[in-house]
């Protein structure tokens, strides 16, 4: 019994020693062949944008030819996750952080404690509070995007009528700037008076139970509904549709642009507007190599206006970058479609 | 997982069987008065419409609650089966998606099979291993999120056919399908608790293993299949959950499993096993639902709910404490 346990013990830490020789070997290997390690802290890759911007960050090119040895963290939605993640980080040595935070405030410290370092740490999709902390950030409007979505809404209903909003997790930054932009139309369109107003939790279960029972408590009365992103609108389209509702009569928009919303709005059914995971995962990724490479460094990203694209690289020298919207519309929501099968 | 129930001192069982239908009486009639009050507070809660909802919203935490009912009866728990019915759903959903879908049956069939090879893992681990349910349970909790994710590349898998969306959907008769599922469930784990040789050993195992063995009960064999069953209908409600979101979403049934103990608890189950029935299963689901619903159409902050919801399982434990310990 002791015998076959020692011995269990000393394979054990044979395997362990090899595993850890490997790993220096690795290391080491990776050290002389690659020019950059970047590691990327993300939200959590349980949610599709995550996941969307983790493969678009992996195909950036740099990425894929070696030059950047690119490590994606899953944060699993856990600010204190996240603050460990950048310690490990910090304590390997990277040569650059991208933050995709889970909560507005409690990444402000990570990143401060990574600066401090001398890690630059580039912001990309969601921000902290703090960004004066940020080499530099790259993301979309999420206020303007409340704005497009709720006029999206409110121009189907003519300018008047009912609302109900669906809101994501409170106290989340995409939910209280969205909210703001919501808040931004609603002011401009007196017309339009607000039933209900309650969130669900970005979830596409929660969404749809919260609408059939709104449909039943508001009877005939709700003519247009606002959800902070496409899970939830997706959900009160179900419960629309189940109903036995018109979703032409009752319009729902959401934001995001997954695959399912897409499919909706190719059906005629919802309204989207697409945020661009390719552009704010491989722009991240530029302005990283832009930090630790200096003014020289030229990116790779389509997105970049010297690459063809719509926005100014400015020589990676700008610390904020704003990714534009991209409304899905029947005219384009085919090629994004298309273009999500090679994603 | 043993327990001390029965007692010999006859004025303690007498005082006990009062509590005891004290007790019952006093979930039923929770329900009741928590019925009347929202038909007053909200016009429409009464409607067909909203009903029909009702029971709907119902019918998924409903099915993990009956075959939570048979777990906790045994004397174990089952933290898995929110995962595993996020597994079960994106297996099912996978055979149902793009030009070429499969027969809906196949997918169902599917669905429901690997969660119960999932509840025959942890059966197996838990009866004939004897690590406790727990911690097996716990660990599939992981293992089968992961897989679910490894299997679905995290994303949705959009596109099911309509064939299958139907499974969650449906009507039949103007009755919605999950309503008839759900329903079906609970009459035939009704009937086969209280009218079944293995009715009886489920509750023998849950109250007394030892004497349970010792008058040769197989006593592996029926916590082995209780895990098995709990599987398989954490694969069902998977099954009706992908048809109802119309896509099948790695991150569905999100503590669905705190859901289900909830309405065994509440139902009056004893947690240590051996006590309680569907029945008031039933009851916890549908209190837990209602509470949902009205609260809705009431329109009041879900922090409320919450916070009610959590106030009545615990006071739940406490009725169900004071019909189990001395006076």
């Amino acid at each position: 019994m002791a015998k076959t346990l020692l011995s269990r013990r000393l394979m054990l830490a044979a395997l362990a020693g090899t595993s850890m020789v490997a790993a220096g070997f690795g290391l080491v290997g990776t050290a002389a062949a690659q020019e950059a390690r970047i590691a990327a802290v993300v939200q959590s890759l349980d949610t599709e944008f995550n996941v969307l911007w983790a493969d678009a960050a992996n195909r950036h090119p740099l990425v894929e030819d070696g030059t950047i040895a690119l490590t994606v963290l899953d944060g699993r939605m856990d600010a204190l996750q996240q603050s460990n993640q950048f310690d490990t980080a910090i304590a390997e040595g990277y040569d650059a952080i991208i933050f995709v935070p889970v909560d507005i405030n409690a990444g402000n410290d990570p990143v401060q404690r990574a600066m401090e370092a001398g890690i630059p740490v580039i912001g990309s999709n969601t921000l902290i509070s703090d960004t004066d902390l940020y080499e530099s950030y790259i993301s979309s409007n999420d206020v303007e995007a409340g704005r497009i979505l709720a006029e999206s809404v409110i121009e189907k209903m003519g300018g008047s009528g009912n609302v109900v909003i669906v809101e994501g997790m409170i106290g989340q930054s995409a939910q209280v700037q969205r909210l703001e932009g919501i808040e931004e139309a609603l002011a401009a369109n007196p017309d339009v008076t607000v039933l209900e107003q309650r969130t669900a939790n970005w979830s596409r279960a929660e969404a749809l139970s919260l609408v059939e029972n709104w449909l039943i408590s508001r009877g005939g009365e709700i003519n247009g509904i606002i959800a902070q992103n496409d899970e939830m609108a997706i959900g009160a389209l179900e419960a629309v549709k189940a109903a036995g509702l018109d979703p032409a009569e009752v319009p729902v928009a959401g934001v995001d642009g997954v695959t399912d919303a897409l499919l909706a709005v190719q059906r005629g059914e919802m309204m989207s507007t697409l945020q661009d995971a390719d552009a704010q995962a491989q722009g991240a990724i530029d302005l990283a190599m832009a930090a630790i490479e200096g003014e020289g460094y030229e990116p790779r990203a389509a997105v970049w206006d010297v690459n063809g694209g719509e926005m100014a690289w400015d020589g990676g020298q700008s610390q904020q970058y704003s990714v534009p919207w991209v409304p899905v519309t029947a005219d384009n929501v085919e090629d994004l479609l298309a273009m999500r099968q090679n994603q | 997982m043993t327990t001390e129930l029965s007692s010999a001192n006859p004025g303690r069982a007498r005082r006990q069987m009062a509590a005891d239908i004290l007790s019952k009486y006093g979930i039923v009639l929770a329900f009741v008065i928590l019925f009347v009050a929202l038909s007053f507070a909200h016009q429409n809660f009464l409607s067909t419409a909203n009903l029909t909802n009702v029971l709907r919203q119902v019918s998924i935490n409903g099915i993990l609650a009956i075959g939570m009912t048979y777990v906790i009866l045994t004397g174990g728990i089952d933290l898995s089966v929110g995962s595993v019915l996020a597994l079960c759903g994106v297996v099912a959903g996978s055979l149902v998606t793009g030009a070429d879908p499969a027969n809906p049956a196949l997918a169902f069939l599917a669905g429901i099979g690997v969660g119960a090879l999932v509840g025959a893992i942890n059966g197996i681990l838990i009866a004939r291993f004897k690590v406790t349910a727990f911690v097996v349970t716990l660990g599939m909790l992981s293992m089968a999120r992961g897989a679910t994710l490894l299997y679905s590349d995290g994303r949705p898998i959009p596109n099911l056919s309509p064939e299958f969306r139907w499974f969650g959907q449906g009507f039949v008769m103007g009755v919605p399908v999950p309503v008839i599922v759900f329903a079906l469930v609970f009459i035939i784990a009704f009937i086969v608790l209280r009218y079944t040789v293995y009715g009886r050993w489920i509750y023998a195992v849950g109250g007394n293993i030892k004497s349970a063995r010792t008058s040769g009960i197989p006593t592996r064999s029926v916590i082995f299949s209780a895990y098995m069953i709990m599987g398989a209908l954490a694969g069902l409600a998977g099954v009706i959950l992908t048809a109802r979101t119309t896509s099948a979403l790695p991150q569905a049934g999100l503590g669905y499993e705190l859901d289900a103990i909830a309405a065994v608890v509440i139902g009056g189950t004893s947690l240590v096993g051996g006590v309680g029935s569907v029945t008031y299963t039933l009851i916890g689901a549908l209190i837990i639902g209602v509470i949902s619903n009205g609260l809705d159409l009431l329109g009041v902050s879900s922090y409320y709910q919450q916070i009610i919801k959590g106030a009545i399982i615990v006071v739940a434990v406490l009725i169900d404490r004071s019909r189990h310990s001395n006076p």
